[in-house]
């Protein structure tokens, strides 16, 4: 009994170790290697290193906040990064990206950089590509980057904000403009709450009101009396139907009449025509006659050739 | 007059605990120079002492590897859940993940992983290496014991990477580019460089720092008492002075 005892109590403080240790162990020293050769790959794989890329060179101003490694997006997906940050030789900032060749075809020559920084201080670069049927670019290409700063704007914006307070300012003050031009709108409407009401306001005063509107009154007598006049019994309009009844019979006799006149100058038309019959025999006749007259005349100058008592018409002068 | 001999004795006390101190810093990094250089040398791994290292790595890593793997992830689990949620209540959420790969997996995980060695190694080591042979005990141990942190920092970081993407995406496999990319992006050359470099260090100073202290001890015929402490406060100086010095070359 004792000596199972002491022999349980030996195995408690020596534990008898399990076997295969030494495959356990180098198991797990295999583990260990496959384990960090992996993740180095891994790591070596994020960073990019079996990436074919091209280089884009982008141009700034200023590359506050932008850090080797940052990604370049395109429609928020990563499309390349950062390589190196260097200074150039005219003082700007060459920001060198590297561009994954399967991803190169999403950035074109017309493609537009962007650096864009948040409220919060952190910068985007960004690319927009409008034209996707444009050349490709090509490797090593140099583009300059617009710069987004909403920060930049702070500055502009508290000017701006100033002197819209400032006008603000001028415009509520008791003696400004607006004052004054509101202490008008509410003369006019306490005049248009008066007896008169619009009407004093656009004429001005009470007085000149008053009289318009006795004008009217006048006005609204004398179109009484016209009306009773012109359209009351035996008024203007009345005798006026009666006269143009009349005119309307008189119209009748002066369309007959015409129609006589209208047979009257057939007849004449008739007449004209004989008459010009006439007048083409009148053309023959003429020139008989004249036939015969230059008969005569040419017969009257042989007469006088031949009469021996003609005249001297010559004129001798002294 | 009694005042300066006073003054006096206490420079002289102050003196000799410096000179102590270098002396034994001293001691620990030769014995970290011998048992590196004995470590390296392709002698000490033959049949005999390939076991014994055989014996140092089940006991240390493997016993533990599992359950301190499952309690890192769920610790990881339980924090990546807290940093995500909380950068998602700020509107923050495209960090959380790179909050998340940077304090736990290049930060917590190695320190924690030293740290639960040391606790676990040192309450093995004192009662046992009195007597020891270097080549055949104490550099065993010493290779099993850095070996283990350096497993255990791995494995519970590939874990806690696991973990993060799971909780973020779920087990989509569409969220893996930019998983990629984002650890990609925190292991730059310099970060990686880093977080290997101090998991080697951590790994060092507790495979080293303990066994040298309690060697110094066995050989001044200090207690042991006395001896396992002290050597603890120089490994856990050893440690905020390499996580120290590795904050201060990846943040500044």
């Amino acid at each position: 009994m004792q000596s199972e005892f002491e022999s349980q109590s030996r195995s408690q403080q020596h534990p008898v170790p399990p076997s295969n240790i030494e495959f356990k162990a180098l198991a797990l020293v295999v583990f260990m290697v496959a384990l960090v050769g992996a993740s180095l790959a891994y790591v070596m794989y994020a960073r990019g290193v079996f990436e074919n890329t091209q280089q884009v060179i982008l141009i700034a101003d200023d590359s506050e906040g932008v850090i080797v490694g940052m990604d370049l997006t395109f429609s928020g997906f990563p499309m390349g990064r950062v390589r190196r940050i260097e200074l150039s030789d005219d003082g700007k900032a060459r920001i060198v990206v590297d561009i994954a060749r399967k991803d190169a075809k999403w950035i074109r020559t017309s493609s537009v950089f962007t650096m864009e920084r948040g409220m919060m201080g952190d910068t985007r670069l960004r690319v927009f590509t409008g034209v996707l049927t444009d050349p490709p670019l090509p490797d090593g290409a140099v583009r300059t980057v617009l710069l987004g700063d909403a920060t930049a704007e702070i500055p502009h914006l508290v000017d701006t904000m100033r002197s819209l307070l400032e006008n603000l300012e001028n415009i509520t003050k008791s003696n400004s403009n607006l004052s004054a031009t509101l202490d008008n709108v509410r003369t006019v409407t306490q005049n248009l709450k008066g007896p008169y009401g619009g009407l004093g306001v656009v004429l001005g005063s009470e007085v000149n009101a008053k009289k318009i509107i006795t004008v009217l009154d006048h006005v609204n007598t004398l179109l009484a009396k016209t009306d009773t006049r012109i359209f009351g019994v035996h008024g203007v309009m009345d005798e006026s139907q009666v006269a143009i009844t009349q005119i309307n019979a008189i119209l009748g006799d002066v369309r007959s009449s015409l129609k006589e006149v209208d047979v009257v100058l057939t007849q004449v038309q008739a007449i004209g025509s004989n008459a010009q019959v006439v007048t083409a025999d009148l053309g023959v006749l003429r020139e008989h006659v004249e036939r015969s007259l230059r008969k005569v005349e040419h017969l009257v100058n042989e007469v006088n050739r031949k009469w021996p008592l003609a005249r001297d018409t010559e004129l001798k002068l002294p | 007059m009694r005042q300066r001999f006073l003054s006096f004795a206490g420079l002289n006390t102050l003196g000799n605990a410096c000179v102590r101190s270098v002396t034994s810093w001293w001691g620990v990094i030769h014995f970290g120079a011998v048992t590196l250089v004995m470590a390296l040398s392709p002698s000490t791994y033959d049949r005999e002492n390939r076991t014994v290292i055989a014996k140092n790595i089940y006991t240390s890593t493997w016993q533990v590897l599992l359950w301190f793997t499952s309690l890192c992830a769920l610790i990881s689990l339980v924090l990546v859940r807290i940093i995500v949620v909380t950068a998602l209540s700020y509107g923050l959420s495209q960090y959380a993940l790179e909050v998340v790969v940077r304090v736990l997996v290049l930060e917590l995980i190695p320190l924690g992983a030293a740290l639960f060695v040391v606790l676990r190694s040192n309450m093995e080591i004192s009662p046992t290496l009195i007597g020891s042979s270097m080549r055949t005990d104490i550099v065993p141990r010493v290779i099993a014991i850095a070996f283990s942190v350096v497993t255990l920092a791995a494995v519970s970081s590939l874990v806690t990477l696991v973990m993060a993407y799971a909780v973020v995406y779920g087990f989509s496999p569409w969220g893996f580019a930019e998983y990629t990319r984002m650890v990609g992006r925190v292991f730059d050359p310099g970060v990686a460089v880093a977080f290997v470099l101090k998991t080697a260090l951590f790994s060092l100073a507790v495979a080293v720092i303990p066994i040298a202290s309690a060697l110094q001890a066995s050989h001044e015929a200090i207690g042991e008492l006395s001896s396992v402490p002290r050597g603890t406060v120089r490994l856990f100086l050893a440690l905020v002075l390499i996580e120290g010095a590795s904050l201060a070359i990846k943040f500044i």
